[in-house]
């Protein structure tokens, strides 16, 4: 076994040197396939992080009637976060909504003149809820139709983000969908001309598969110097495509935040981040699509 | 040593490559099958390799039916036998050392071992020198020596040669049968397919005449007779 992986590893690197230039060739078709599938799901994470980040910036307010006790109000707050549609529930309360109201318009007197001439505070106690899906805030707010809820409540400010919320929720979905088909459109693409290329490679070596054969090779001799090629194929790609990405990310990366200025939107953070699942994955499909396409190439040749 | 019993080959219905092809080759025998072109001679030689199987009859090597050879007893069968063709069919990406290493490696033979045997044969063909070189550094002659270093390094029983002089011009052709007839002093079998009707004659060896898929001649010390 030891002199068989030896041996057959010692094939695939004389091959992989001896023709330089189709190894260059194919190694090119690899880079440029892994390189524009990275950049194309790239570009989907920017997209669903810029939704995210819009989507983190909605949330809905509830305001109480004046005599509302915070005890009842605190009821409320508990009620809503023992739902798991919700991921958080912010309760103001009715000096905190003054202070941050006197914060707010610090600068015009009139307005906290006006507010000290009053004897009572008259701002309502708050809760500001936000859900985990946009989704999910019409079945948050049936709850707050419980007539007993209802009875507290002064207004909500759903009515008026309604609109953008389902605007939102339906261009998110939108942009999700024709990610996923120009993605997989691409990723098809991209796997026959891998696949192609391979097969090209393996056609100029039929003759050479044919006489291996000939002299007693069995179909293991003859294919796995050509499967150890193709993982040395990927392995470079995945080297070079990194060595092209990382530094160009850098370049981007700045652009994309000032574009999405205000928004959570950190690429180089993300790539940082998950390095080792982007370069895994560059690696898997590189080894999958390049080992598939030499074996399935080599089957027919191998028949002699 | 071979043996075709009513062996017939046929491609569709009314192709008949063989017809009802039966022949006994002793061992140690130097056998000529010849026939003008596309007469069936180079279908002995795959059958006799399994690089086709027969459609009637039975091909026996040794004590082997090889007729229902599965697939991975194939290689098993090829080296055993040494096979040598018109156009040479040596590894272009490989060197002569390499070419004639590769049926040992592909055996599982260590690499001392091959190491000490592969320049032996390589001295015995005449390339005692060229090892380092590759096939398209050599004369068509080199070549085909090359080749018959390859088919002689596992020591076969049987050494087949379907044309080997095809491409060569007589000296070197000449030469190319001396060491097929030296070859089959030490004790293998020589099964020479050829068309060449000066090699044949000058032979004065055992001459199968094939034509249209059958056997027409079978002489002991034979002469070119189409």
């Amino acid at each position: 076994m030891f002199l068989f992986l030896y041996r057959t590893i010692k094939f695939a690197v004389q091959g992989f040197f001896r023709n330089f230039w189709l190894s260059l060739v194919t190694i090119i078709i690899l880079v440029l396939t892994i390189f524009s599938i990275t950049v194309v799901a790239g570009i989907n994470v920017v997209a669903e992080q810029a939704i995210e980040s819009v989507q983190d910036k909605i949330d809905v307010s509830i305001y109480f009637k004046p005599g509302v006790s915070e005890e009842e109000v605190i009821n409320v707050r508990d009620r809503l976060q023992e739902l798991s549609l919700v991921e958080s529930v912010l309760y103001v309360s009715k000096s905190e909504a003054l202070e941050k109201f006197r914060v707010q318009h610090q600068d015009d007197q009139i307005i906290l003149d006006s507010i000290d001439q009053l004897e009572e505070n008259p701002l309502s106690a708050t809760i500001v809820v936000k859900a985990n899906n946009l989704d999910d805030y019409p079945t948050i707010l049936a709850v707050l139709e419980n007539p007993e809820i209802d009875a507290l409540v002064l207004d909500k400010n759903f009515d008026d983000n309604k609109l953008v919320i389902s605007r939102l929720s339906d261009l998110s979905d939108k942009i999700k969908r024709v990610g996923i088909i120009i993605s997989s459109i691409f990723v098809v693409i991209a796997i026959l001309i891998v696949f192609n290329t391979i097969r090209i490679n393996i056609y100029t070596h039929r003759e050479e598969i044919a006489i291996m054969k000939l002299v007693g090779s069995s179909n293991w001799f003859v294919r796995v110097p050509f499967i150890f090629e193709s993982i040395m194929y990927a392995i470079i790609a995945v080297i070079i495509s990194v060595a092209i990405l990382y530094p160009l990310l850098g370049l981007v990366a700045p652009q994309v935040s000032n574009f999405f200025d205000g928004y959570n939107l950190d690429l180089i953070e993300y790539a940082s981040s998950n390095f080792l699942r982007i370069v895994g994955l560059q690696f898997a499909f590189a080894v999958i699509l390049s080992v598939l396409s030499s074996s399935l190439a080599i089957g027919r040749y191998t028949r002699v | 040593m071979i043996r075709f019993r009513n062996v017939s080959k046929i491609y569709s219905p009314d192709i008949y490559a063989l017809k009802n092809v039966s022949l006994h080759i002793k061992p140690g025998e130097f056998v000529s099958i010849v026939g003008q072109s596309g007469t069936g001679k180079t279908t002995i030689v795959k059958l006799i390799i399994a690089e086709e199987k027969a459609s009637k009859g039975r091909v026996i090597i040794g004590d082997w039916d090889i007729t229902d050879i599965k697939e991975r007893e194939i290689p098993i069968l090829r080296r055993q036998i040494g096979v040598i063709f018109q156009d040479f069919k040596l590894l272009p990406r490989k060197t002569v050392f390499e070419n004639v290493s590769f049926g040992l490696e592909v055996a599982g033979v260590k690499q001392k071992k091959i190491n000490d045997v592969v320049p032996q044969v390589l001295k015995i063909v005449g390339l005692g020198g060229k090892q380092e070189r590759f096939p398209r550094q050599l004369s068509g002659g080199e070549q085909q020596r090359t080749a018959i270093a390859r088919a002689l390094v596992y020591r076969p029983k049987i050494l087949v040669a379907d044309e080997p002089t095809g491409n060569l011009d007589s000296i070197n052709s000449q030469e190319i049968v001396s060491l097929l007839k030296k070859i089959n002093q030490f004790g293998t079998t020589v099964v020479l397919v050829t068309h060449n009707r000066e090699i044949v004659n000058s032979l004065r060896k055992r001459v199968i005449t094939v034509d249209q898929g059958s056997i027409i001649s079978d002489q002991k010390s034979g002469k070119y007779i189409l």
